[in-house]
């Protein structure tokens, strides 16, 4: 099982990364995360962000994610530090 | 003192948008008969045990999943018609109602084409919450058009009252965008949002239809006894100045 967490999306850095601000860590994850992470996205499931990464542009990624609590299933960090992970949106804040 | 208005006259839509207060109590919309014989069917229709028990589509159950969406609202609201068939429907009566509170026309959203959720049934029995939420399709919901609609409130009319508890808790905050980093994975809010808040208690009293501003969180306290406590209810907002459009 992949490690999980959660957070607001805080700034779109390119097509296919962000900076989030970690609220919640899965309570059984193999490591700990920093408070504030840059994340690689290589998966997003939300539909109005299209799967194929030269279809998207930043501004397109800010009306979708940014303040945004999103969920996010790591599966380890890369050159530049960044976590890579699966995105999706997490619950919901109301009915 | 911030409580709700028990409301014996047409009133203002600005006075639950601005949260001057936190709800409007339209007393006896449904007679004790008529709840008693529309809780009655709702209890004894045949379901799968989850709690709390739902009948009807919401938006929340599927933000991105548009098409699923209106293809569940047309069976739910037809399911919904069927069941209220040889009844005073209380989806009418809900909107004829907040249609002269407000004195402007209300009929249920529709996109393309296609019937939005007309409402939804909501079942809590024993020990059973809704936790810290506020509701705001406008931020949450923003690929489907009633998140363009101004000036979100909800209405939810009480079918049957439990033996004690389940009152809705309304806070005096309002959300706003920095409040996403108190969420909670699953559903709502960190209950620290709201520590030392003013708030107010609304019992759900059968018959009755309490209508908010949705974005003041709130929550449904813990029901306690045997008997259920049952409601329905949807979202409405402005479509103009005399129009309202109603989704669930």
């Amino acid at each position: 099982m992949s490690d999980i967490i959660w957070g607001t999306v805080t700034k779109i850095i390119s097509t296919n990364s962000f900076e989030m601000n970690v609220s919640h860590q899965k309570d059984t994850n193999q490591d700990s995360y920093q408070d504030v992470e840059e994340i690689n996205f290589t998966e997003i499931d939300i539909p109005s962000i299209p799967a194929d990464e030269n279809s998207r542009n930043v501004s397109q990624i800010e009306e979708n994610l940014k303040d945004k609590f999103v969920k996010c299933e790591i599966s380890g960090r890369n050159s530049e530090n960044r976590l890579v992970c699966a995105v999706s949106h997490s619950g919901a804040g109301g009915y | 003192m911030w409580s709700p208005q028990i409301l014996l006259e047409p009133s203002s839509y600005n006075e639950l948008i601005s949260g001057k207060i936190p709800a409007l109590i339209v007393p006896k919309i449904l007679s004790k008969t008529e709840c008693a014989s529309l809780s009655s069917k709702i209890s004894n229709i045949q379901t799968t045990d989850k709690k709390p028990k739902k009948f009807g589509t919401s938006l929340s159950s599927h933000i991105y999943e548009k098409p699923q969406y209106f293809s569940n609202a047309k069976t739910s609201n037809d399911f919904l018609k069927k069941l209220f068939a040889e009844n005073t429907s209380p989806i009418i009566s809900m909107r004829e109602t907040i249609s002269k509170v407000f004195q402007k026309q209300l009929t249920t959203a529709t996109e393309n084409g296609m019937s939005y959720s007309d409402a939804v049934i909501r079942i809590h029995g024993n020990n059973d919450s809704v936790h810290l939420h506020r509701d705001n399709s406008h931020f949450e919901m923003s690929h489907y058009n009633v998140s363009c609609l101004k000036n979100q409130l909800s209405a939810i009319l009480y079918l049957q009252s439990p033996e004690e508890g389940g009152e809705l808790t309304i806070f005096h905050k309002m959300w706003n965008r920095n409040d996403e980093c108190m969420r909670e994975p699953d559903f709502g809010y960190s209950s620290e949002l709201i520590k030392d808040v003013k708030q107010t208690k609304i019992s759900p009293v059968e018959g009755n239809m309490v209508i908010l501003n949705p974005k003041f969180y709130h929550q449904i306290e813990h029901v306690n006894g045997l008997r259920n406590r049952i409601s329905i209810g949807f979202f409405f907002g402005e479509l103009s100045k005399n129009y309202l459009c109603s989704w669930s």
